[in-house]
């Protein structure tokens, strides 16, 4: 079956992924913070997502799709829009390069998130495993 | 622009020097304009010590602004280090406030008979008696000479104990551990006996439209405030990239003789947030305020070190106690000393102890051990106060590895010492280090930054992998030209602007209508200049090299078993480039394109 970045089955299968691959929870083995994807509008996204996965020592414990984040305060927010996701998740565009070209906001702690910045390209590299395709 | 004041300190001459409109133009201000205006003046003749010897404070034009990160001033001349081009730029308030008494620019030349300061007030200029002020260290002189004048809002620039003695990294100093670092040319300043320059005034930064200035400037403040690369910087500082630098194998440790250094999170922004970080400081109308302000256990609060030298005081020498390096740095800073220079003499030093090639009967009596901070700081007060091996430190690490018969043990290009980003980790940097006109230096391109993802396509860079070779020359020489750019405007380095808006800013400013490829133009205008300068002052092809170390692979770590192609790279960047691969030259054709017909002419009679 076909794993469409954005719906509820990509994000489930990046929760089974994160749970099942061994490079990830080798590298993320120390990581303690959950996190919300914001993904605003644009191009076929009409309305703007958040996907929320609790990350913890290598592990996902929790994913969902939140309306806002009224009630849940994660650890980190990756802001970014709808194209810049895509192309992060197609594999056209850096994540760091994204982050370091405004591309890519992201709000928490910095000092964790720098002593982290493999678990952050770990992350990512399971999001790029999941999507067999992109909607667009 | 506003006029830049001439000083001849011999026969306390003074004048005002309105530059050039197709100067201003063709340069903008800065480093770059300073490289056109000094040009005539730098020879292979000239001794930087020299009374004859210029020295040049200029800022952009939008120092003073309340523009993006541009409240900085950059210092130019011969550097007495390398022989070559000197320039070293600024932050603080010194700067702004320069512009703020009516000009945009100090040229000295001369020396005086005895130790003075400047005081510089709304047009203003007072050469004062400064014997008294000889001695002192760069945080004593501000409080001393604000004290003296009456005026505690001014703005002191001024040399410590190792700009007065010739230490050849001696640096400028202004503010609360502000420095126009590397280059020496805090020496040339001890020099002409000219210890400080206050600065105060009560004007405004001239701006042809202000009201479009103003609106651009503020939307652009906004973004940079929530920009995710300010947040870093102001969160953890300059250092906060230490963990993963040294993931990368970038963090040079051991004199950059070792692939790994466990230890980093000790010593890392990370920590120093969590632990002995009380605040942040700012330069003049900085949003980001990357500046650290801590606290040791004297209970004193005091600048925080930066990535440099948690790295060159840190990691370099194996050590991994953060208060030592903060107390290292603030050493350096009183002296008036470059602190990447000082770390990294003082790591070839431990290396040549290493090596059996430096004794106890050189040093006297000490042993350089790796990670013993207490010799380190010794090994600083004696560079500082000219005593037993200090006065051979102070020539910096070439001649001081030639003293000892092993030059090729230094990590330097040219008599500058690298920088802590290692080519082995960022390929670019190879290089940048190489064909810096101001020697090793990892700020006329912090291309290590683009190795890591801060490719800007509105520059038109392209992302490569970080082990590339010579297929990223072009890519490197056009960050070259950008950060001219930035050079020319003196505008700090951190401030994550989109580059269109910059031009913007520009424009408004100064009423031009330049477009991306102009200023890319301007960048490598003045790239192509400063690299006349120096092929005149005696540099060849040959000085396009990186020193031994660099050139040697490690086992382990993130940059493991990888050495950059230099070779290759250089052949490509020189084709890129249009410079004479016999000669290093620029080539005529280059030249004349550029607008420099009158250098073509110098430069190919030579």
């Amino acid at each position: 079956m076909a794993t469409i970045f954005p719906s509820p089955e990509w994000l489930e299968k990046l929760g089974e992924k994160l749970n099942a691959d061994e490079q990830y929870a080798r590298i993320a083995k120390k990581w303690e913070g959950d996190m919300a994807c914001v993904v605003e509008p644009g191009g076929p996204l009409k309305e703007k997502l958040i996907y929320y996965l609790d990350l913890w020592h290598g592990k996902c414990r929790r994913t969902a799709i939140l309306k806002d984040l009224t009630e849940v305060k994660p650890a980190f927010i990756l802001k970014a829009s709808y194209e810049n996701f895509a192309r992060v998740i197609k594999g056209e565009l850096d994540p760091m390069q994204a982050m370091m070209t405004r591309k890519l906001q992201v709000q928490g702690s910095m000092a964790y998130m720098m002593r982290n910045v493999p678990t952050v390209l770990d992350f990512v590299r399971c999001c790029r495993d999941v999507t067999s395709e992109i909607l667009s | 622009m506003q006029p830049i004041l001439k000083i001849n300190l011999s026969t306390r001459e003074t004048s005002e020097y309105r530059i050039p409109d197709e100067w201003e133009r063709d340069y903008l201000g800065g480093a770059s304009l300073a490289a056109r205006l000094l040009y005539a003046s730098l020879t292979s003749e000239l001794d930087p010590f020299s009374p004859a010897a210029p020295l040049l404070f200029l800022v952009g034009p939008l120092t003073g602004t309340v523009g993006p990160a541009v409240g900085r001033f950059v210092v130019c001349g011969k550097s007495p280090a390398t022989g070559l081009w000197a320039e070293s730029n600024c932050g603080g308030f010194w700067g702004p406030e320069l512009r703020f008494a009516g000009y945009d620019g100090l040229w000295i030349t001369g020396k005086a008979e005895k130790p003075v300061y400047l005081w510089v007030m709304d047009g203003r200029l007072e050469v004062r008696e400064g014997a008294h002020l000889w001695g002192l260290d760069t945080y004593e002189i501000q409080t001393k000479i604000k004290e003296e004048l009456g005026q505690h809002s001014a703005r002191v620039a001024g040399i410590g104990p190792a700009g007065e003695r010739g230490v050849l990294f001696a640096n400028i100093m202004c503010d609360h551990g502000r420095a126009a670092g590397r280059t020496g040319l805090g020496a040339v300043m001890g020099a002409k006996n000219l210890k400080a320059i206050a600065v105060e005034g009560n004007g405004k930064p001239p701006l042809v439209d202000a009201a479009a200035f103003n609106v651009l400037r503020s939307q652009v403040n906004q973004a940079l405030k929530t920009d995710t690369m300010s947040h870093f910087y102001h969160e953890v500082g300059t250092s906060g990239a230490a963990d993963y630098l040294e993931y990368l194998g970038s963090l040079p440790k051991r004199y950059y003789r070792q692939g790994v250094f466990k230890n980093v999170d000790k010593i890392s922004g990370s920590t120093m947030a969590e632990t002995i970080l009380t605040g942040t400081s700012a330069c003049h109308a900085c949003v980001i305020a990357c500046g650290r302000v801590v606290r040791l256990e004297d209970g004193a609060k005091r600048k925080g070190p930066e990535y440099e030298t948690i790295a060159g005081f840190g990691s370099n020498l194996l050590n991994d106690d953060l208060p030592s390096i903060v107390r290292l740095g603030e050493l350096c800073d009183r002296y008036g000393m470059d602190v990447i220079s000082a770390s990294n003499t003082i790591g070839l030093a431990y290396t040549l102890f290493e090596k059996g090639l430096l004794t106890e009967k050189d040093t006297g009596g000490l042993a350089l051990n790796w990670g013993d901070a207490g010799v380190a700081e010794q090994l600083i007060h004696m560079t500082a106060r000219g005593e037993g091996l200090g006065e051979i430190l102070a020539w910096g690490s070439r001649r001081f590895g030639r003293h000892f018969n092993a030059e090729d043990e230094a990590v330097q290009v040219n008599g500058l010492e690298v920088a802590y980003h290692d080519p082995r980790a960022f390929s670019g940097m190879a290089l940048v280090y190489a064909t810096s006109p101001r020697g090793a230096c990892h700020n006329k391109s912090d291309y290590f930054t683009v190795d890591m993802g801060q490719a800007d396509a509105e520059l038109g860079l392209e992302f490569y992998e970080r082990h590339s070779g010579a297929e990223k020359a072009a890519n490197v020489a056009r960050h070259q030209d950008w950060t001219g750019v930035l050079d020319a405007l003196v505008m700090c380095r951190f401030a994550n602007v989109p580059p269109e808006r910059i031009a913007a800013l520009i424009n408004t400013a100064c009423g031009f209508n330049f477009t991306m490829n102009d200023l890319l133009l301007h960048g490598e205008r003045a790239w192509n200049l400063k690299r006349a300068i120096n092929n005149r002052m005696g540099l060849t092809r040959a000085n396009d090299k990186l020193p031994k170390a660099l050139m040697e692979p490690f086992p382990d770590g993130g940059a493991a078993g990888y050495v950059p192609p230099i070779e290759e790279m250089l052949t490509a960047y020189y084709a890129i480039r249009g410079w004479d691969p016999e000669t290093g030259r620029p080539t005529k054709e280059k030249l004349h394109a550029l607008g420099l017909a009158d250098v073509a002419h110098d430069l190919w009679k030579l």
